[in-house]
Formats: structure tokens, C-alpha cells, sequence
């Protein structure tokens, strides 16, 4: 436990120094950088908006390492996140209730929205054996360009100047408390049910042992067809429900962009996480930290925050390959210490 | 005859990155690598061939700038996932990533400009003109005057096809991927086979850029692969990696792409955008329908 820390400590160092001498080399002051970096999304007054920005991050990160961990490569978390974020808008376009029965209605959309686009998937493996890898590729395409124009023709806001749909109804919007916003509650939650399904559910144990070793898991009796499509559906949702909140918290309606880059982000953070849930949890909050810091760092020191995009791919790629070099450099060390111990 | 010649001429335009990348993807499939950088690759080639032309005001240092910067993302690949032995998967995803947030980085850093860059400083590869040919009514509106990238492309395609089948590299190549092991043990690395395969992959990648960015369109975009190393991953996995058969499923996207264009009088852009996706679905819908025949005979 204590090792699996020290390695990803001291991966997120190592890519921070080496985003340090690209600093260097371009002349600007890595410590005043990093300084404003963490300052900006740590003060405490801040903590709250930086928890606020984690949530689609960790909900999409949660999607991609439940997908990854039971076998299904589901890469499809940006166009689920724009599907839920669009069923989301639809319902809070056309229906208002009180905000205790239309938070959570818009919340079931936008999951519905996001098990929909990745039950496409599912059945294109289901029924004709089509590689999720590429299908949700693909379909991560289409869903840009669906939602884009959804919001030019259905439901474009007349006269506005920019492709977007009216605000949805006020009950429907999370309320936000100066700067904490529910949806970090509603991450919570989310959280909460995935680590329970995954750690102490038989579905979750059997959608472990799939993701390690499908034959082995289909020889020992488990209905692997069905755990597929499971996985499929709820990891959608996950990745729909990001984009519900997204919606909800943020600017009450659909713009073109909204989806940003958090779908692709949160792969990121479930291939840096290695699929862990708690860990997914911790990554998704340090990548939110770099990202709100980002605009600080922008701010003050000048270096341009698009930086923080090239420092989290590196954060993942030493990461990752770090874990692998630390784990048979661990090995070895053990193995040689056994080894004097016999001979002694 | 306008019609079908525009169409025609739109079908070789759109198949041509996609052409390139999934010769690269190619070579990498069969030395036996699970290579989904071409994206990166590309989008990285795209860049710097911009960077290049730019700089030097010409475009073969453009094209030169292209295939090193796609060689720059291979490079990292070959380090990553040969060297270190990461998953190969993972290093995919993070190279392709790791690529927009650099393009996206240094368009700002060093043009100052968010989300495209385009200037009257950046010379596009010339179309070739070929004498004679050109003027043969309709048949010489489409074999003359297409760019540059076009005929290498096609060249490629032949070199390729020859490199693999047809040369002590290219058997080596294929064993690589077939049985590592046995290539191990007759005396010659794998691990060097992988690494030249990952190389020429990113030359190949590198002229799908610069095509991206100096041919197609003089200018560059942020993402402006747009999921064009997707389909070419596509392309290649549909035919077990085949070079004539990569190039004849590049000239169907190219159609699909081309045919989108056209639809565009009676259907939304959004729409007629989606086709070459909708297209990779269905022809993997058919991929896996003649599979799973096969299969049961």
C-alpha cells in the first residue's frame, strides 16, 4: 500500500519537474508558477470551486476505470457525457416541477442519456460482435455532431449569436452554496455506489474477474454476456450523469463545447488511476486542482494554461510506465533480500 | 461530368490522409504492435508541417517538419511502450492526448492564437500538373493536377505493399508480429524490427499531417485530425492489414466523405459530417457479419 503511493508520488513529481524545465527552458520561473498553479486552486477559499470542477472529471474517470477494470474498452465517455448533457437539457427545457422532484428527474435523464449512447455500443458487440474499441470511437463522433445540431435547429435560442439552447427551468439548477456547487454531493454519492458495487458486490467481484481473465470467469459459471452489457449501461450513465451536472451546475444550457475535454480526461485519469476507484477519486481531484490552478497560473505568471493539458498526458505516461519500472524494481530488490536471507 | 469529376476529385482528397496513416498503421500491424498513435501522429505532423512551411516559406521543409514531428511522437511511443514496456494501449491514448495538449500548447506559445492558425506566410504543396494527360477531357481533370501528397500516396501504397511482401525487411517484419519468439531466437531483434516499423509508421503519419495542413487546407486547427487516425485504425483492422486493400477501403471513406459534401442541398452539415463515422460503422458491421459466417462454415 504504502509502495503503490510512494510510486504515484513520485510519478506526478517527476512530470512536474519535467514540466518545470519546459518552464526553464522558455524562461519562465517554474516555483512562481507552480506557486500561483497551487495557490489559485487550493487557498481555502478556493477549495470549494476546485471540488466543484472535479466532478465531471471524477464521474467520467469512474466510467472509464469501472470500463477498463471488468474489460470492456469503453472509450466512448465524451459522446455519453454529450448525450446525458443534451437529454438533461431537453427535460429541463420542457418540464418544470419542484426542484426536490426535478433535480433528481434531470439527473435520471442525463443517465438515461448516456446508457443509451453506450447500450448502442453494447448491442453492436451483443448482437454482431463489433469491437466496442472502435464503435464508441466512432460514436463519440456522431454524438458531436447529433448534439451540435440539436442546439443549431430543435432547440437553438433565437436570437442568440452563438449555437445554445435557452436556460433550462431555475428548479432544475444545482443549488450552489457561494462557492460549493451540490453536484460535488451528487459525486459523492455516485462514488459511493460504485465502490460498494465494485468492492463488495458479487457483480462487482465477477466484473473483476472478467477484466482479468474473461475465459476463466465464463468457465467458473459467470453469465459474461450479461456483465457486458451491465458494465456498459452503468458506465454510460456514469459518463451521462458528468454531463447532466455539467449542464446543471454550470451554465444552465447547452453550449457548443460544453463537453470540453473532461470525457477525454477522465480516460486519462482512469489509465493513471489503474483503474482503482479511490484513486480515480484522488487523480480526478488533483487533475481538477491543475486545471482551476491553470487559470491563476495564466493570470499572474503568463504561461499559457494549455500547458497543464501537455503536463497531465506526461503525468500519465511516467505514471504508468513508472508503476511498471517501480513494481519489477521493487521485485528485484525483494527477491535479492530472500535470497541473502536464505544463504545466511 | 462536373458532378461526378468534383466528386471523384473529393473522394481522392479525403482518402489520401487516411490512405497514409493506415499504411503506417500497417506496418506497425503486422510487426505485431497495437499501435493507435496514428491520430497523434498525424495531428503532430499536421503542426509542425505548418511550423516548417511558415518558417522557411517553402514547402518541402514543410513536408520535412511534418514527417520529423510525427517522428518525434513515434519516438516517444518506441520509448514508452518498446523500451519501457508500457501497454501499448495506454501509451496510445496518452501519446494521442499528449499530442493535442503540445499542438494546442505551442500554437498558442508561439502564434498566440487559440484554435487555428492560418497566414498568407504558409505555402502550401503545390499540385502537380502532368503534361499531356491533363489534357484528356474528364480523365485528365482527375489523374493530373491533384497535390503532390496525392501521388506519393499512391506510391506509397505500392512501396509499402512491395516493402512487406517482397523484401527481407518486410518477412522480418511480419515474423515480428507473428512469432516474436522464433525471430528472437534466429538471430535478429524484434524489439529493432518494432522500433524501424514504428518509425516508417510515423513518416507515413507525418505526410498524412502535412497533407492535413498544407494541402487540404492552408492553416492549422486545434484537433484538426478530427478521428481521421481512427478511421484509418479501422481501415487497417478491416483488412488484416493489407495495403491494396487499405487503399481501396480509404477510397470507399473518401466516397462516403465526398458523397457527404454532396448531400449537404437537402440535409444539414451536421449530418452530411457524420457519414464517414456512420460509414466505419457499417463497414465493421459487415466486417464482423462475413466473420462470424466464416466462422460457422
Amino acid at each position: 500500500m504504502k509502495r503503490k503511493v510512494l510510486v504515484n508520488v513520485v510519478g506526478v513529481l517527476l512530470a512536474l519537474l519535467l514540466g518545470a524545465l519546459v518552464m526553464l527552458v522558455q524562461g519562465y520561473n517554474p516555483l512562481e508558477t507552480y506557486y500561483r498553479l497551487f495557490e489559485y486552486s487550493l487557498a481555502p477559499g478556493k477549495i470549494a470551486y476546485t471540488l466543484s470542477k472535479s466532478v465531471p472529471l471524477v464521474l467520467t474517470g469512474m466510467s472509464a476505470s469501472v470500463a477498463f477494470a471488468s474489460g470492456p474498452i469503453n472509450l466512448g465517455q465524451p459522446g455519453q457525457l454529450l448525450m446525458g448533457a443534451l437529454f438533461a437539457t431537453i427535460g429541463g427545457l420542457y418540464i418544470n416541477l419542484p426542484p426536490l422532484l426535478m433535480v433528481p428527474l434531470l439527473l435520471i435523464l442525463a443517465m438515461l442519456g448516456g446508457a443509451l449512447w453506450s447500450g448502442v455500443a453494447a448491442l453492436l458487440k451483443y448482437w454482431f460482435n463489433m469491437s466496442e474499441f472502435i464503435t464508441t470511437l466512432m460514436l463519440n463522433m456522431i454524438a458531436d455532431f447529433f448534439t451540435y445540431w440539436a442546439i443549431n435547429y430543435p432547440f437553438f435560442e433565437k436570437n442568440a449569436n452563438h449555437p445554445q439552447t435557452p436556460l433550462i427551468a431555475q428548479s432544475g439548477w444545482m443549488p450552489e452554496w457561494s462557492n460549493f456547487n451540490s453536484s460535488v454531493i451528487v459525486m459523492v454519492l455516485a462514488f459511493g455506489v460504485i465502490w460498494f458495487i465494485v468492492n463488495r458486490s458479487t457483480a462487482g467481484y465477477e466484473w473483476r474477474l472478467s477484466g482479468q481473465n474473461s475465459l476463466f470467469s465464463r468457465l467458473g459459471g459467470v453469465n459474461t454476456s450479461k456483465n457486458y452489457i451491465v458494465v456498459m449501461l452503468l458506465t454510460g450513465a456514469l459518463a451521462g450523469l458528468a454531463g447532466g451536472l455539467v449542464i446543471m451546475a454550470g451554465p444552465h444550457r447547452f453550449i457548443k463545447g460544453i463537453g470540453g475535454n473532461y470525457a477525454w480526461d477522465g480516460v486519462m485519469i482512469a489509465m493513471v488511476a489503474n483503474t482503482g476507484i479511490i484513486l480515480t477519486l484522488v487523480f480526478g481531484f488533483f487533475f481538477s486542482v491543475l486545471q482551476t490552478g491553470s487559470l491563476g497560473m495564466e493570470l499572474i505568471t503568463a504561461v499559457p494554461r494549455e500547458l497543464i493539458q501537455v503536463l497531465q498526458a506526461v503525468i500519465v505516461l511516467i505514471v504508468v510506465a513508472g508503476r511498471g519500472y517501480f513494481e519489477t524494481f521493487f521485485a528485484k530488490v525483494e527477491a535479492r533480500r530472500k535470497m541473502r536471507e536464505r544463504t545466511a | 461530368m462536373n458532378i461526378i469529376t468534383g466528386l471523384i476529385n473529393g473522394m481522392i482528397t479525403s482518402a489520401t490522409p487516411i490512405l497514409l496513416a493506415a499504411l503506417g498503421g500497417s506496418l506497425t500491424y503486422y510487426a505485431g504492435i497495437f499501435n493507435i498513435a496514428m491520430e497523434g501522429m498525424m495531428l503532430s505532423g499536421a503542426f509542425f508541417g505548418m511550423l516548417g512551411s511558415y518558417y522557411f516559406h517553402s514547402w518541402p521543409m514543410g513536408i520535412l517538419f511534418a514527417i520529423l514531428g510525427a517522428i518525434l511522437m513515434a519516438l516517444i511511443f518506441i520509448l514508452f511502450a518498446v523500451v519501457l514496456k508500457m501497454d501499448e494501449f495506454i501509451t496510445g491514448i496518452g501519446l494521442n492526448l499528449f499530442s493535442v495538449g503540445v499542438t494546442t500548447y505551442m500554437l498558442r506559445q508561439i502564434f498566440k492564437v487559440k484554435g487555428a492558425f492560418a497566414s498568407p506566410e504558409i505555402v502550401p504543396i503545390p499540385k502537380i500538373d502532368i503534361p499531356w494527360i491533363k489534357d484528356i477531357p474528364v480523365v485528365g481533370e482527375i489523374i493530373s493536377g491533384q497535390n503532390l501528397i496525392v501521388y506519393i500516396a499512391l506510391l506509397a501504397t505500392i512501396v509499402v505493399s512491395y516493402l512487406v511482401f517482397k523484401t527481407r525487411f518486410g518477412l522480418r517484419l511480419r515474423a515480428a508480429g507473428y512469432n516474436r519468439t522464433s525471430l528472437d531466437t534466429s538471430g535478429v531483434s524484434a524489439n529493432r524490427i518494432r522500433v524501424w516499423s514504428l518509425i516508417l509508421c510515423g513518416v507515413l503519419c507525418g505526410l498524412a499531417g502535412s497533407f492535413l495542413s498544407l494541402g487540404y487546407v492552408t492553416l492549422f486547427s486545434e484537433g484538426m485530425s478530427a478521428g481521421r487516425g481512427w478511421i484509418s485504425l479501422a481501415a487497417v483492422i478491416l483488412v488484416s492489414g493489407n495495403p491494396t486493400g487499405i487503399a481501396l477501403i480509404s477510397l470507399l471513406f473518401g466516397f462516403t466523405d465526398g458523397l457527404g459534401l454532396f448531400m449537404q442541398r437537402s440535409l444539414p452539415s451536421q449530418f452530411t459530417s457524420m457519414v464517414p463515422y456512420v460509414a466505419t460503422l457499417v463497414a465493421l458491421f459487415v466486417y464482423s457479419v462475413r466473420l462470424k459466417k466464416k466462422q460457422k462454415i
